[in-house]
């Protein structure tokens, strides 16, 4: 007969101990932080976990915003009072950011920038709404973070909406340009919030559009095999693929795709978390060639998103959205702590509402938030053409023409 | 009632916890370990008194959250009455899925396995289905009311699952001592002995089955309240599985108090872990997973365990030392 092995005088010790080591520890970084007239910032990431390549480039964007701000003096209005980034891990997972919120509003932070998945925005910004904490959404584009009415949350990109609306229209467009050669579509996404609600979205309009959706393939992350998936697509032969993953899985995909010989007349992707990142052209040009994309990226024509890229890349660094995404949401909020003259909360979230900030890299129509959604936030359609990435619409910023339907190798 | 002491002194002790410090991160920091032992007491009850493995408590959890949720959302119901539902549903779903496994005569590790499968399969369909919200997951609307069973203050959120652990813990004491309980070791010690002794082994194992999903569930709803928030991934993902049955091995399987120590151990060294590797990601965790290792190794009957064998050797005991797997 199992009785316990726990009397009472031994349970009381241990959980005491342990009660106060936790204790202990947990305030130990109020301690060390409580320092200096610094602003501190929260810098929340998916560093560790299935995010974590996406997460730790946000980081080195936020980093290096925080870096050129404090070299230029700081916030003059705070008599250039530096910023101090508080950094947190969100372990890729919900309760993750929820916790590292909780320490960062520990800790006296002024506001907190990123997130990076819709999942994990969703959770921190509604702990940081508790506390009327300014939560500046670096990625996550599920438009329900935007819609749930939260005074505390900004986000400087696009959403899922227009993203949608963006792709479908340049599809349209490219399509018509080529004397519409494509008429059947195959969607592959992962299925969490960003990859599904996209899904729903294609799945939706397309028709609408002239094009059939074959099929809808959806994936967990991480998925670390699609030989399947690409025989489906090899069965089904859709004129065009539209994969919207993480950068893992997009970057299999298509190697999977280029391996059992698979063609479309293209591949073009909604927020594809690879087709336009440097790393992936740089690491497999031939997977690579010819994917189009519709998502974020920074303004080719500005000077100040092409020095970062040198400085990136003089790192060894990638630069890929989530950076330039990251550094542009840093500058929106230093700009908002220099407009509003005080690391009071309230202050700074009246300072985001009225921002008309220009000084970003993004290739975005004026600064103006509408229930915490900037307004002029818009997504790029890129392409890979030799080894680089163009972009192809909109036409004021492009680099170069869209080369559809795909040349066959 | 003999036994129940300990568990009240416990449940005192902790509660005390908000009255001392006003910190959130502790409090946020506790309520998940709270959260973890409750959804172990669920495991332990069918996995350590019933020796009956399940891979697969993620699919009583999520559906106790799912059901919670959408309950709320999708037809206005009182987030209370959703909760007790969001019980019932998981207990429902523990009863139907444990008359299939065991009518079937699955045991061991083909009962693991088929748990696995059952949330493997509930989280797919989660995954796709409109009801659920598909992979864009239910968002609970934020409406901080004590009638939305929402609270500005984290201290509520703590006791409520507090009393909850404390009911779990309460229930468990009542059903080791009880008849119940007795045939339930009967069943985990030797199936065919207490068959032949007249114990109706599978109606057993029914039962243990059904309150375990019941308790699992109860912390899928908790969850569904704290976070609202909720997708595929978090409501019937594996880490719910795993972390349902790391806390009672690594505390001790088979004992009242095993689940509570080990997710207040294991949530402790996750935080110790991440604190002393600072800023490099993902360190905290190979740190973590050797230690665990090491707990295992060494203690593998758990910490109740252990303390039970040191007790024993160096003499100070009463009659200590029976572990409950010995």
């Amino acid at each position: 007969m199992s009785r316990s092995t726990v009397t009472r005088r031994h349970f009381l010790q241990t959980s005491a101990l342990g009660a106060a080591a936790a204790a202990g520890v947990l305030h130990a970084p109020a301690v060390l932080r409580a320092q200096g007239s610094a602003v501190k910032i929260g810098v929340l990431h998916p560093v560790s976990g299935a995010l974590s390549y996406s997460g730790q480039q946000g980081r080195i964007g936020a980093q290096m915003a925080i870096d050129e701000i404090n070299a230029a003096g700081g916030i003059k209005s705070l008599k250039g009072a530096k910023i101090e980034a508080v950094l947190g891990d969100a372990q890729s997972t919900p309760d993750g950011g929820n916790a590292e919120v909780e320490k960062m509003n520990a800790a006296g932070v002024a506001a907190v920038v990123g997130g990076y998945a819709s999942a994990i925005c969703l959770s921190a910004s509604q702990t940081a709404a508790r506390y009327d904490l300014p939560y500046v959404v670096d990625v996550g584009v599920v438009d329900s973070i935007v819609t749930r009415g939260l005074k505390n949350t900004f986000r400087f990109g696009p959403g899922f909406g227009i993203i949608a609306k963006t792709a479908l229209d340049n599809l349209v467009t490219i399509n018509e340009a080529a004397g519409k050669a494509a008429k059947t579509v195959m969607i592959v996404h992962e299925d969490s919030a960003f990859g599904s609600g996209l899904a729903k979205l294609l799945n939706a309009q397309l028709p609408e559009r002239g094009f059939q959706v074959l099929e809808t393939i959806p994936h967990p992350t991480p998925t670390r095999d699609f030989n399947n998936v690409v025989l489906k697509i090899k069965a089904q032969n859709p004129d065009i693929v539209i994969p919207a993953n993480y950068y893992n899985e997009y970057v299999l995909l298509a190697r999977t795709m280029q391996q059992q010989r698979v063609q479309p007349k293209g591949i073009y992707s909604v927020l594809g978390g690879a087709a336009s990142s440097y790393k992936f052209v740089k690491e497999f040009p031939e997977a690579a060639q010819y994917i189009m994309d519709c998502n974020h990226w920074f303004d080719p024509k500005n000077q100040k998103a092409l020095e970062l890229k040198k400085k990136i890349e003089a790192k060894g660094d990638f630069y890929t959205y989530e950076v330039y995404m990251n550094y542009s949401c840093v500058l929106l909020l230093s700009d908002a702590l220099e407009r509003a003259a005080s690391a009071d909360r309230a202050k700074i979230i009246a300072a985001l509402e009225s921002s008309t900030f220009a000084g970003h890299v993004m290739p975005y129509g004026p600064t103006k938030f509408v229930n915490g959604q900037n307004q002029g936030a818009a997504p790029v359609n890129t392409q890979v053409l030799n080894k680089d990435i163009e972009v192809i619409f909109p036409a004021a910023f492009a680099s170069a023409k869209a080369v559809f339907p795909m040349p066959k190798a | 009632m003999k036994g129940l002491a300990p568990i009240l002194f416990a449940i005192v002790a902790l509660a005390m916890v908000p009255l001392i410090t006003s910190s959130n991160v502790v409090i946020n920091f506790l309520v998940m370990a709270l959260l973890i032992a409750l959804v172990g007491q669920g495991w332990n009850l069918l996995g350590g008194y019933g020796g009956q493995y399940s891979f697969g408590h993620a699919a009583f959890f999520g559906t106790g959250a799912y059901v919670t949720a959408i309950l709320q959302m999708r037809y206005g119901i009182n987030a209370w009455v959703g909760f007790v539902i969001g019980i019932a549903a998981g207990a429902l779903v523990g009863a139907v899925i444990g008359l299939l496994i065991f009518r079937a005569g699955l045991k061991g590790s083909y009962f693991a396995l088929v748990t696995l499968a059952f949330a493997e399969v509930l989280r797919i369909v989660a995954s796709v289905a409109p009801i659920t919200g598909a992979g864009v997951g239910t968002l609970l609307k934020l409406d901080l009311r004590p009638e939305a069973f929402q609270f500005q203050s984290r201290a509520l959120f703590y006791w409520i699952i507090l009393a909850m652990v404390g009911l779990s813990l309460v229930l468990t004491r009542l059903i080791e001592g009880s008849r119940f309980g007795a045939y339930l070791v009967a069943v985990r010690e030797n199936e065919d002995a207490a068959s032949a002794l007249g114990v109706d082994a599978t109606m057993v194992k029914l039962c243990a089955m059904t309150i375990s999903a019941a308790m699992t569930a109860a912390g899928g709803c908790f969850y569904a309240q704290y976070f609202l928030f909720l997708d595929a991934g978090i409501a019937y993902g594996p880490w719910i599985s795993i972390e349902a049955l790391l806390a009672p091995i690594i505390g001790g399987v088979g004992t009242v108090f095993g689940p509570l120590l080990g997710a207040l151990v294991v949530k402790t060294l996750g935080e110790v872990t991440k604190l002393m590797t600072g800023d490099a990601p993902g360190l905290d965790l190979v740190i973590y997973g050797g230690v665990l290792i090491l707990v295992v190794a060494f203690a593998p009957r758990g910490i109740a365990g252990l303390f039970a064998d040191l007790r024993q050797r160096f003499g100070f005991s009463k009659i200590g030392g029976e572990g409950s797997r010995g």
